[in-house]
């Protein structure tokens, strides 16, 4: 099946990236889903622009490679368009938390039955290195001679403030717990964001590595707990510790829900 | 015969009811309306009025001179006085100050108009009982017809005339069309399309969505489109702008898109309540890169329903970006019409869609399966392709009307403009030794405009823009300049007589 959902293209990220493991994690989830019944035609997935983003090169599904900052319009759009495929966006930090924040915002308040992935890398690799809004401050790159002027945003949070109804961290090296993860976010019926620590093995290096700081949680459903867990970790260093697995979870209506009430009602 | 009423009064005072009852009972009456709105950008107070131009013949502007002023407040007496032709009439809301008629106040003024035009009381009444089912409605229009004496005598005539907006022209359009999904974020004078199509959504079963702005609407439009829906996007210049880059992004991926753009009034937030026909360059080019799409520009409501059915059928079958080019004076001005517009043209898709096959969209340059590529080969083979594509859209839309020739068609004397100020310029040139080219696809646009141009004597272009940019395009593709030119560019819209008058100065 594995293979069923690969592409002749050559692979261009860098020796040891792990968005490779991302990608495995990726075609692991999509086999099982596929196994259990889904029709691989009905999965359609929305890339940004950046090295996350080369994912849609590699992944044998339907897709809309789209432009940078606007994974999730994208796929809004798609879900609007054909409410049964099965919708999930890739998208790197710059991409999401820099370039397309509004969308990010919004997408928790509509509740679109899709799933957002955000490869947060910390950094704008495929421009060489700038600081996105999730790089720590005093961050040094041509573009940050000086150091990075400015502290990190805390996505968990923002997704919690923002009203998402599925919220999730996890390692790209760590392909089985990573897939578990997805597998949920799919199936979650609303919007679901995954945050993908991922180290980039060429630019934000001293971020790399925080392996160690990372543990599991079981599935939260807790708001209280979820805003705890959010802050344990505050993306400007490597201290505290960075719990990975679903951070909250909630049932509510979806866009398209919400859409067809509307409908009956009137 | 040409009346032409202004109606008048603060915001939210409801002059809008009054040419609406009136116009209706008109076009009942066999006469034809265009009613003018002119209003600033504010909600309550202020002063707004509407010209309703009433003709036995079809009309599509409104003049400068008034026959008559109905006043819902006194500033619409004190700041149209001067416009009163001599024996013009004054209706004035004072008069009916002491019978406290509260929300009612424009019936009874709508009946004081009815009794000076000299039509039938009946069709009044029978109007407002469709409308208001109360008596206090029925007294209160009473007491407008009861309180003036006739003064034009109207009599009955056949004509079958319907009223249109611009902007429920469009909607009908795209209605037409089997469009699955609107997407807009609000934005004067574009909004008016936005309203019309959320109140049909449930019953042509369509989808109508608002999000968050501008940038959202154009990927989301372009998702919905990838997925197999047949899907229009609507906006004025400022959000146009933000929407460009998705415009790009259409070029490369090729997914059908339908842009609706109204323009207003810039650069900036502008005039945004006023009309202006600035924003053609846009349409034109807006979006970075090289690739193919349609521009047209309808002139009234029934060349709106066909020009949309047409940006619709264009899109999906060229996987192009067709762009729908109106304004504030199309959008919100009502106008009246005896014709019916051509019969629609099915718009299928035939495309691969998700769902039904693996199918890539991409905005990197591509292979045939929508994988990125940077080799040389493949970049040509994809510039080759759209530069193809458009050349086939070019013999494609032979088949449609891309310009229309009104007025005297042996005259060596030629007016040559574009969208809403048609009305104006078909009115002004009646009875003078004028033809007009009115241009309606702008991009691609006719290899006959030059050839006119040739046969005739005097050229003169009319425009509703500061630098006359119909005239640019055309000198771009004839290399001929258009040395008489009429251009308007205070925010309104041209008025026949004036217009007129403009035109007879030029030698
Ligand atoms: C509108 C726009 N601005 C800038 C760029 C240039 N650009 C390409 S990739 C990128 C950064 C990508 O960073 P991120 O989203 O974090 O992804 P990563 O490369 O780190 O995976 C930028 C700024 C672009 N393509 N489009
Ligand atoms: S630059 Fe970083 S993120 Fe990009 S491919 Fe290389 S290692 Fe991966």
């Amino acid at each position: 099946m594995i293979d069923k959902l690969s592409t002749k293209n050559i692979i261009t990220w860098c020796p040891g990236c792990p968005n490779f493991m991302i990608l495995a994690s990726v075609k692991k989830v999509f086999a099982k889903l596929i196994d259990s019944g889904l029709n691989q035609k009905d999965i359609a997935m929305v890339t940004g622009i950046g090295c996350h983003a080369k994912i849609f090169d590699y992944l044998n599904v339907s897709g809309f490679y789209g432009l940078h900052g606007r994974v999730i319009p994208t796929c809004l759009g798609i879900k609007l368009g054909n409410p049964n495929l099965k919708v999930v966006g890739f998208a790197g930090d710059g991409d999401t938390y820099a370039e397309g924040m509004a969308h990010f915002i919004h997408a928790g308040r509509y509740n679109a039955d899709m799933t957002l992935v955000v490869h947060d890398n910390q950094s704008f690799s495929l421009t060489t290195g700038q600081p996105t809004p999730t790089t720590q401050l005093g961050y040094k790159s041509k573009a940050s001679p000086l150091g990075n002027f400015s502290c990190p945003i805390n996505p968990i949070k923002l997704a919690l403030a923002s009203g998402v109804s599925f919220i999730a961290r996890t390692n790209a090296r760590d392909i089985s717990h990573t897939s578990q993860i997805l597998r949920a976010a799919i199936k979650h019926k609303g919007f679901s964001f995954v945050e993908i620590i991922q180290d980039c093995l060429i630019f934000n290096k001293d971020m790399n590595a925080k392996d160690k700081l990372m543990y599991e949680v079981k599935e939260n459903r807790d708001k209280k707990t979820a805003e705890k867990l959010a802050d344990e970790w505050n993306y400007n260093d490597k201290k505290g510790k960075i719990p990975i697995g679903i951070l909250y979870r909630v049932e509510k209506p979806t866009l398209n829900e919400n859409m067809r009430k509307n409908d009956e009602e009137k | 015969m040409r009346l032409n009423i202004l109606i008048g009064g603060k915001a939210g005072q409801g002059i809008n009811k009054i040419s609406e009852i009136v116009s209706d009972v008109l076009v009942n009456y066999g006469y034809f309306i265009f009613n003018y709105r002119d209003y600033p950008s504010l909600i309550r107070g202020g002063h707004n009025f509407n010209v309703l131009s009433v003709s036995d013949k079809k009309v599509g502007s409104h003049e400068s001179k008034l026959d008559g002023i109905i006043a819902m407040d006194k500033k619409t007496i004190r700041l149209h006085k001067a416009e009163l032709k001599k024996q013009g009439f004054v209706v004035d809301f004072k008069k009916f100050e002491k019978d406290n008629l509260g929300r009612n106040l424009n019936i009874t003024l709508a009946g004081c108009l009815i009794k000076i035009l000299g039509i039938d009381k009946n069709v009044l009444i029978d109007r407002i009982k469709k409308e208001f089912d109360n008596p206090e409605a029925i007294s209160a229009a009473e007491r407008g017809l009861n309180s003036e004496e006739e003064k034009f005598g109207l009599r009955k005539l056949a004509s079958k005339i319907n009223i249109l907006s611009g902007s429920q022209a469009i909607s009908l359009g795209a209605i037409n069309s089997q469009m699955n999904i609107f997407i807009a974020y609000p934005m004067t004078p574009a909004t008016g399309v936005l309203h019309e199509l959320a109140g049909r959504q449930k019953k042509y079963k369509f989808k109508v969505f608002q999000p968050e702005n501008e940038i959202t609407v154009v990927n989301a439009g372009l998702g919905a489109s990838f997925a197999g829906s047949k899907t229009m996007i609507g906006t004025s210049g400022g959000g146009f702008d933000l929407m460009t880059e998705g415009l790009s992004l259409q070029g490369q991926t090729e997914v059908p898109l339908v842009v609706y753009l109204a323009s207003r009034p810039g650069p900036g937030t502008g005039v945004p309540t006023y009309t202006s026909q600035g924003d053609l360059d846009i349409a034109l080019r807006g979006g970075h890169g090289e690739f193919p799409r349609i521009v047209v520009a309808p002139g009234d409501p029934i060349e709106a329903i066909e020009k949309t059915n047409e940006a619709f059928y264009l899109s999906e079958k060229f996987g192009s970006l067709s762009v729908i080019l109106s304004d504030k004076h199309l959008a919100e001005s009502e106008f009246s019409s005896d014709k019916k517009p051509n019969k629609i043209i099915p718009v299928k898709i035939d495309r691969k869609i998700p769902g039904q096959s693996i199918v890539k969209a991409n905005s990197y340059e591509h292979d045939e399966f929508g994988n990125t590529t940077e080799d040389a080969g493949l970049t040509k083979k994809g510039a080759n392709r759209r530069i193809k594509k458009y050349e086939e859209i070019k013999k494609d839309v032979r088949k449609f009307e891309m310009i229309k020739i009104h007025g005297k068609k042996d005259s060596e004397n030629l007016i040559i403009g574009w969208g809403s100020t048609k009305g104006a310029i078909l009115d002004a040139i009646e009875g003078l030794d004028f033809k007009f080219l009115q241009v309606l696809y702008m991009k691609p646009i006719s290899d006959e405009i030059k050839k006119e141009i040739k046969k005739s004597k005097k050229v003169i272009l009319v425009e509703n823009n500061v630098t006359g940019q119909l005239g640019r395009l055309i000198r771009e593709k004839s290399g001929i300049k258009i040395e008489n030119r009429i251009l308007k560019y205070d925010s309104r819209p041209f008025r026949s007589d004036e217009l007129k008058k403009e035109i007879l100065k030029i030698k």
